[in-house]
Parts: structure tokens; sequence; C-alpha cells
């Protein structure tokens, strides 16, 4: 399946979602999908991957602080078994006062680590994540602060951290 | 001779024995660097740990027991007694009647006491480090005395002073008799040499102290001095066991045929002996160490219950077949 | 009564333990010698990478990529340039990619031969440790003379390579390639695909089924050894891989048999260094001349990536498995406003977590070891935080007046004062 295919049956199933192809300049070329969507149909868009390709191996969320609110992009390898394949990423959103996606991880239970990942360091609460424990950040770790985010409640650059030999805070 | 003299042949004995043990085990890392084209330690380096192990404070765990700093000293305590009845190139200082008995007893004492020990730790790793230990010390005992056995009966056959002793090795020679004698004695030495190697855990065997699975096992709580003296004792077991076969399978001894008598035989004897503990300890020690792998504690079992309980077997029908003489 | 009382006993293998590397934690569940239950808590290692890179520009994170890992540095900045150079739509010189293959296969090699030792090392084989890390100085040697450095031999830089590869390298390579081939890898072939005890251990032991591998995500040798036919420089048709003729090597190829076992892993592995050897000499061939960098200045390179704007991914597969990093850029900012990766250890590491149970406790190193975990570069997110935390975090200089303390109660003649090690805050 090339990646124009892909796009179409993405349109022709959802509509009104974001679509753009990107190629890189490498000595093969090489193109990537990115796919725009809302959290609503987020699931049912992961749900159609499953069913394009059983075996789509999932790679990364990549979530991010975006002002007042808050993305993740997942990041898809598809038809994997005949050469080339297919690099699809889609991404969803949430407003900042609502932090919350729904889980993916009854359709790839492998993002259950990340899913964790991304919760801990940037508060966006999964829907029915089966293990909502803390994966990195130690267990004593103050609740409230998710180190990634870039607004108040993030880690702030603490001045030599009561290093009294460092330089003075201006 | 009298008890006086036999103690203070003990604590000479132990002087020296823990001397050679420790320098053996030196020998034994150098050697083995080497063939793994390291430097390796020093050669003292074992006298240099015992020593600096003795000096550190031991550190004891909230929820070990009394027993955790009893075993160790007992432990100790038992490879010393064993010493009495380890032939060393010489009759056992207390060779009496069936002392093989005792010998046998006071060898897996050791372990006992270290599971003993180990349990009373309280650390998870040592009690699973304890429980492989005593899966092991069960099955490994079963072939050896059996081949154990077999030799001390056909030796008996053959008319000796004191039946079922160790030092019956020394009057009568177990390599002498018909080549059939002679292949069933080969069987049941290469018993001897796995068992050697299990019983101070080396190359497959060395699962109780796995340190890369249990992190030492039930040694993992020890510390300082309670360790120094768990490495101490060992050591003499090691020499111990492999005095064992020495004394079964190479008895020779070369003071007679220097001509000496007296104390100066004793100690030729005895310098003699630990060479040979050196040589059976470099095959089944340093050579098996370099070249195997830890195997799982299952595959261990099954080695001793199928291959080796079964070559025990059928070394001890070979044997018997030849002494009662069923096929002549 | 037919209820079986069960004597469970929970032992942690971890954060510090010798049958691993690096810290982290597996709480592990016992029934006797049989595992139950196996729960993984990361994150012993953190050093809030991704926040720090944050507070860099561009050619500063090139860098701090490197310094994730130390066995797959130029992996971390590979991927991180390829990620950069998809979002700036840099165009890379052709002998620039040569070099990266070469210096990404030389890695590869040195990653598999430390892999190698370390599980023979986890099952108690240490002469195989000793032997296969004193072939490993051999192409550590190479990468020293090509980097400068045995590790993090920064030889990327965004839209091109640092250093070039001449004539006097092209030789040594090529010496290194014959030894390998004469002397090294007929032994490593002997111990890993013949050996009884190597054959007892590994065989059978932590399968991880092909199903469980795709369900989990799994990378690299593991996925392949699984029966997995993925491979980045393959399936992404990455650089000029494709003509050099890369494939996913699986271990049918050898023994016929897929099983997805430790011992399939291994094999895996031992392919690749026949297929990283081959794609070496091959890649020396066929290298054209030219240039190796897009921009000769590398502040030219600020310049231009401060105008930039968008996103890229960067893929290459590691020894370990697939990498990913992804950048974002917004115009103005001479850093990425965005910068995260993912390491092949992280999906691996709850495979095999998964496979683990049913298993004895005996495998437990060995298949830890088998997935080659490289926990540095999976734990690298967080950051602790002295003055919102509850707890008071000692500083270094707390620890070291402490220390100093202690010192003084046992011999009150030393005279020290604190002296600042390591960097300061910004």
């Amino acid at each position: 399946m090339t990646p124009e295919e892909f796009a179409e049956r993405i349109k022709a199933k959802f509509e009104g979602v974001e679509i753009k192809i990107t190629e890189n300049k490498l000595p093969h070329p090489r193109k990537r999908i990115w796919v725009d969507v809302d959290r609503d149909r987020f699931k049912d868009v992961v749900k159609f991957l499953k069913e394009l390709d059983p075996t789509a191996q999932f790679s990364i969320i990549i979530a991010d602080d975006r002002g007042d609110k808050l993305t993740a992009k997942y990041h898809w390898e598809m038809f994997w078994e005949q050469g080339e394949s297919l690099s699809v990423v889609i991404g969803t959103a949430c407003p900042k006062d609502d932090p919350v996606l729904p889980t993916i991880t009854d359709i790839f239970p492998s993002t259950l680590p990340y899913e964790r990942e991304v919760q801990e360091f940037l508060g966006i609460k999964y829907e029915g994540i089966p293990d909502p424990r803390r994966l990195f950040l130690p267990d004593d770790f103050p609740e409230g602060i998710y180190p990634l985010r870039l607004d108040e409640t993030g880690v702030k650059m603490v001045k030599n951290a009561g290093h009294p030999y460092g330089r003075k805070s201006k | 001779m009298n008890i006086l003299y036999a103690t203070l042949g003990l604590i000479a004995l132990y002087l020296y024995v823990s001397f050679a043990s420790l320098l053996w085990e030196g020998l034994d890392r150098k050697l083995v660097a080497r063939m793994q084209r390291r430097v390796g330690p020093p050669l003292l380096q074992p006298f240099y740990d015992f020593l600096k192990l003795m000096s550190k404070e031991s550190i004891i765990p909230r929820h070990a027991n009394k027993f955790y700093e009893l075993a160790p000293v007992l432990a100790l305590a038992v490879s010393i007694a064993l010493l009495a009845y380890t032939p060393m190139g010489f009759a056992p200082l207390f060779a009496t009647k069936g002392d093989v008995i005792v010998f046998i007893y006071l060898l897996t004492l050791i372990g006992f006491i270290r599971v003993l020990g180990a349990i009373s730790s309280g650390s998870p790793y040592a009690r699973i480090g304890a429980q492989r230990e005593m899966i092991i010390l069960v099955s490994r005992e079963v072939p050896m005395m059996l081949a154990l056995f077999t030799i001390l009966w056909r030796l008996n056959h053959l008319g000796v002073e004191k039946p079922f002793s160790l030092a019956t090795f020394y009057q009568r020679n177990v390599w002498s008799g018909t080549p059939l004698a002679l292949i069933g004695t080969f069987i049941l030495l290469f018993v001897f040499l796995a068992w050697l190697a299990s019983e101070i855990e080396v190359g497959f065997f060395d699962i109780p102290e796995a340190e890369t699975e249990v992190a030492e096992g039930p040694m993992a709580e020890y510390s300082g001095r309670h360790l120094a003296l768990f490495e101490l004792s060992n050591a003499l077991k090691m020499f111990v066991s492999a005095s064992l076969v020495v004394a079964i399978f190479l008895p020779w001894d070369i003071s007679a045929y220097v001509g000496l008598s007296g104390i100066s035989a004793l100690v030729v004897d005895i310098l003699f002996h630990t060479f040979k503990v050196f040589v059976v300890l470099f095959i089944s020690m340093s050579i098996f160490r370099a070249i195997t792998g830890r195997l799982r504690i299952t595959h261990a079992v099954q080695v001793f219950w199928l291959r080796l309980l079964s070559a025990a077997i059928i070394g001890s029908l070979i044997l018997a077949i030849d002494q009662l003489g069923v096929i002549a | 009564m037919n209820e079986k009382v069960e004597y469970w006993v929970k032992i942690p293998i971890g954060p510090i333990h010798p049958a691993l590397e690096e810290p982290e934690k597996f709480i592990i569940t016992l029934d006797g010698e049989r595992i139950i239950n196996v729960d993984v808590k990361l994150g012993y290692n953190l050093r809030g990478v991704e926040w720090i890179g944050l507070r860099r520009n561009y050619i500063h994170i090139l860098y701090l990529a490197e310094r994730m890992c130390g066995i797959c540095s130029f992996s971390h900045n590979h991927t991180y340039a390829r990620a950069v150079e998809e979002m700036a739509g840099i165009e890379v010189p052709e002998r620039a990619e040569y070099i990266r293959v070469i210096v990404g296969e030389l890695e590869r090699i040195h990653s598999h031969l430390l892999n190698l030792g370390v599980v023979a090392h986890s099952i108690g084989y240490d002469t195989v440790l000793h032997l296969s890390w004193l072939a490993r100085e051999k192409v550590m040697d190479i990468l020293e003379f090509i980097g400068g450095n045995r590790v993090n031999y920064s030889i990327n830089m965004i839209g091109g390579v640092r250093r070039d590869i001449t004539e006097k390298h092209r030789r040594a390579i090529l010496d290194m390639i014959y030894y390998y081939r004469q002397e090294v890898m007929p032994k490593i072939e002997e111990i890993f695909l013949y050996d009884p005890t190597v054959e007892a251990r590994l065989r059978d032991s932590t399968v991880i089924p092909k199903r469980i591998a795709i369900e989990y995500s799994a990378q690299g040798p593991t996925a392949r050894g699984s029966g997995i036919t993925k491979d980045v420089r393959y399936n992404e048709k990455l650089g000029v891989y494709p003509d050099l003729g890369v494939k996913p090597v699986t271990p049918k190829e050898f023994t016929g048999v897929i099983k997805g076992d430790v011992f399939d892993r291994m094999v895996v592995r031992v392919g690749e260094l026949w297929q990283s050897m081959e794609i070496i000499e091959r890649a020396l061939d066929q290298m054209p001349e030219g240039k190796i960098k897009a921009f000769p200045k590398d502040n030219m390179i600020i310049f231009k990536l401060k105008k930039a704007e968008g996103e890229g991914i960067g893929r290459y597969e590691a020894p370990r498995g697939e990498l990913i990093h992804y950048v974002r850029a917004e115009p103005g900012r001479d850093g990425p406003a965005k910068w995260k990766m993912r390491e092949p250890t992280f999906p691996n590491l709850f495979a095999v977590a998964r496979a683990l149970v049913g298993e004895q406790l005996a495998d437990v190193p060995v298949a830890i070891a088998s997935i080659d975990p490289c926990l540095s570069c999976t734990d690298r997110v967080a950051v602790i935080d002295a003055n919102t935390g509850k707890k008071k975090v000692l500083t270094e200089v707390d620890l070291l007046k402490e220390s100093i303390k202690k010192t003084k109660e046992i011999n009150p003649n030393i005279k020290a004062k604190p002296e600042r090690v390591g960097g300061v805050g910004l």
C-alpha cells in the first residue's frame, strides 16, 4: 500500500481528518504520513489501523505542551512484512483544563508503558488505563508536578539546587 | 598415640591445611585468569581477602536470628573436626573402624550449617540459595556414597585391618586387580571428579552461589568476620573433599621409596599429598570452571540422578561382578 | 481440601544487582524457582535529558544525545541528526551517508560482541566474557582511530559527518575485518551455535513467541529472534543501506528453526556480526569521493535552522533495535521546541518481562541480558527538584560535607575542604 492509497482510505472512512504526506531528501526518498484527528474519533482511527494491518508496530508517543492544549502523536510502522514499510504518525490533542485522552492499550497492548510515561511527565490522564502507577518517577515525587510541562506545573530550573559553592543567583 | 599428641597434630594440620587451601585458591584464580587471557590477582590474594574480612565490621541484618552469627563458627568448627578424619597422605588422625561414615556426615553437615545460616539471615536471595543448596546436597551425595561404599566393600574383601575406614586406602590400592575392575574403578573416578566439582560449587554446579542470579546465594547477607569464617571453612572443605578423591584413587606415597620414617616421613607424605590434591583440583576445579557455564537447577539434578547415578551403578556392578566372580 | 497453599516469595532484582549492568528494578514473584509475575520499575538513571535539551541549541544537542548511552552513542546522534535534517529539508552528501554506514556498522560489531560476553557472563561462562571482550578491543581501537574516542566518537554533524575516512582508515578497517573473519568468528560460532552448555542454558529459555513479539512491539534482535523480519535499515530504506543489500537476519538462515528463545536472539547477533562486516566492505568499495558536510561552517547550520519550521522523525536500527527521535522546530528558536526519543530497550523490556512468566529464576539474568538492555538510554527524562520535593534531597555538597565529617571522626588530623565537583546550575 502506498502512502497516497493509505491517505485515501483514511479520508474515505473519516471525514475532515487532516492528512499530510511529507518526503525527505535522503538518497532514497522516504514518505511519512501525518494524520491529525480530534480526540473523540482518535480511538476509531487507531482501530481502523489495526484492521488495515493487524501486525502494525507501535513505536512512540510524542506528547507535547503547546500552550493551551496538550498534544500527543503516536507513531506506527505498518506493512513491515512487505519490504518498505509505511510510517504513520497519528496526532491528537486535548485542552489543558481537561487533559483526558482515551487509552488504546486494549488495541495495542504495547502502548501501556508509554501512556504511563506521558501520564506522569505531562499529566495527560488516560481513561481506562489498566495500570496507572508511575513508571519512571519515584513514588514519593510530589503530586501535581509534571516535569515536562512548560507552564507553572512544570519543573523550573533550580539555581544551584542548594549548592553553596556555585554561582550566586542574581 | 596419646590424646595430647593427637590434639597437637590436629592443630598443626589445621594451620597447614588453612595455608595450603588458601594458597590453592590463589593459584586457581591465577591459573583461570591465564586461561582467560587475564593477568589475574596476586597469588596471595585469598590471604589478603581473609585478613581484610577479619578486620572488617560485620553487618547483621535486622531480621536475622541468633543462628545467623552462630553458623560460621559452627561451620569452621565442623571443618576442623573433619580434618581429624581426613586422609592426608597417611591414615587419618582419629582413624577407626567405620570412620568413613563420620567423614561423610561431617562433610554434609558443613553444607547443612550453611543452609541454616542462610535461612536465618532473612534475605530472599539467601533463602533461594539455601533451597538450591539443599537440592544439590541431596542429589550429589547419592552417587558419591554408592561409589565410595562399593570401593570400600571391594577393598574389604581383599582383607584389611579396619573395615570401612579411610585408612584402608593406604593398605590396599584400588587400581590392583583384573582389567574389568580397572574399568569399574575408572568409571567411579569420573563420578568422584564430578562430585568434587559440585562439592566446591564450580562450573556447571555453581548454582547455589550463582552470582548473577541470586547474588552469592547463601552468602548474600554475610560480611566481615562471619564471611571470613565461612570462606575459610569453604576452603578447608574444598581441600578435604579433594583429599578424599586423592586418597581413594592416588594413594601412593613417596616416603617409603625415599626411605624416610617418623616425622620426616609424615612431612614428605603430606607435601606430596598436597601436590596431588592440587592436581586433582586443577582438573576438577580450574579447568572445569574455565570451560563451562552454570546449569539450571533442574538440569543439574538431572545430571546427578540420571547420568552420575547410573554411572555409579554401572561402575559398582562391574566391580561387584569382578569381585564375586560371576563371569569367571 | 484441594486448596494448595502457595508459598510465593517476592524477589527484587535490582536496582543494584550483579546481573544488571545498569540500575533498574524487576520485582519478581516466585513460587519456588518458578516465576509467577514480573513487574518493572524504571527511573533509577533519570537525568532529564529531554528537559535539558529544551535549553540547548541544535548543535549542543548532538553531543548531549551522544551522552545518553555509551554503547549506542553513534546511533543516538545519528538518529537525532536525521530527524533535524528531515525537519529542515537538509540534503546530506552521499559520501557522508557512506561514512555514517561504516561507523554505524562498526558500532554494531562492538555492541554485539559486548552483548555476547554479557550473556555468557550471566550464565556463569566467564571465559567467553573475557575472550569476547578481548576481541572487542580491536574494533574499539578502530573507532578510536576514526573518531578519536573509544566511545562518543562524535562523527555526526547535522547535514553530514565531522570526520572523513581516509585510505589509512580503510586499510585498518579491512585488517580488522580479516582478523575477525579468520580468528574471532569461527570461535564465536563454535560457542554460540554448538556449545552444549550454552545450548542447554539458552535453548527454550524465555521464549518470546511471534505473537507476543508483535503485540509488545519488540525491536531489533529480540524481534528478529522471534521470526519478525523487521529491520529499520531495510524497511525504512535508510540512507544508502538499500544500495548495500541489507536484509533482516533471522535465525532461520543459521539453524533452520525459529523458536524465539534466548538462543535465537544470540544467533541473530552472530548473524549480524557477519552482515555488518559485509556491509562495511561493500561500503568501503562503493564510497564515492566528495564533500562530507552540507554546510562548511557550523554556525551556518544554526542560522538556517533558526528559520526552520515543522517537525521531523528520524529512525535508525540501533544495535538493540529501532531507535526513533522526533524534533519539532519553532521559527526564531535556535534549539528545538520539542525533542523526544524512544530507545529499543523500552518495548523490549516489557516484552521480556511478559515472556519470563512461567520460567525459572535462573533464566532471569540471561533473559534480561539477551535483549541487551541499555537502561541509561531508557531512563532519561525526569528531573529531581530540590525545592518542590517534599523530601529533602541531599545535594552533592551535603554528601561531601557528611563524608568529610565522618572522615574527621575517624582521623581528626585530616584537613580537607569540600571541593566543587561537576557542573553548577545555569
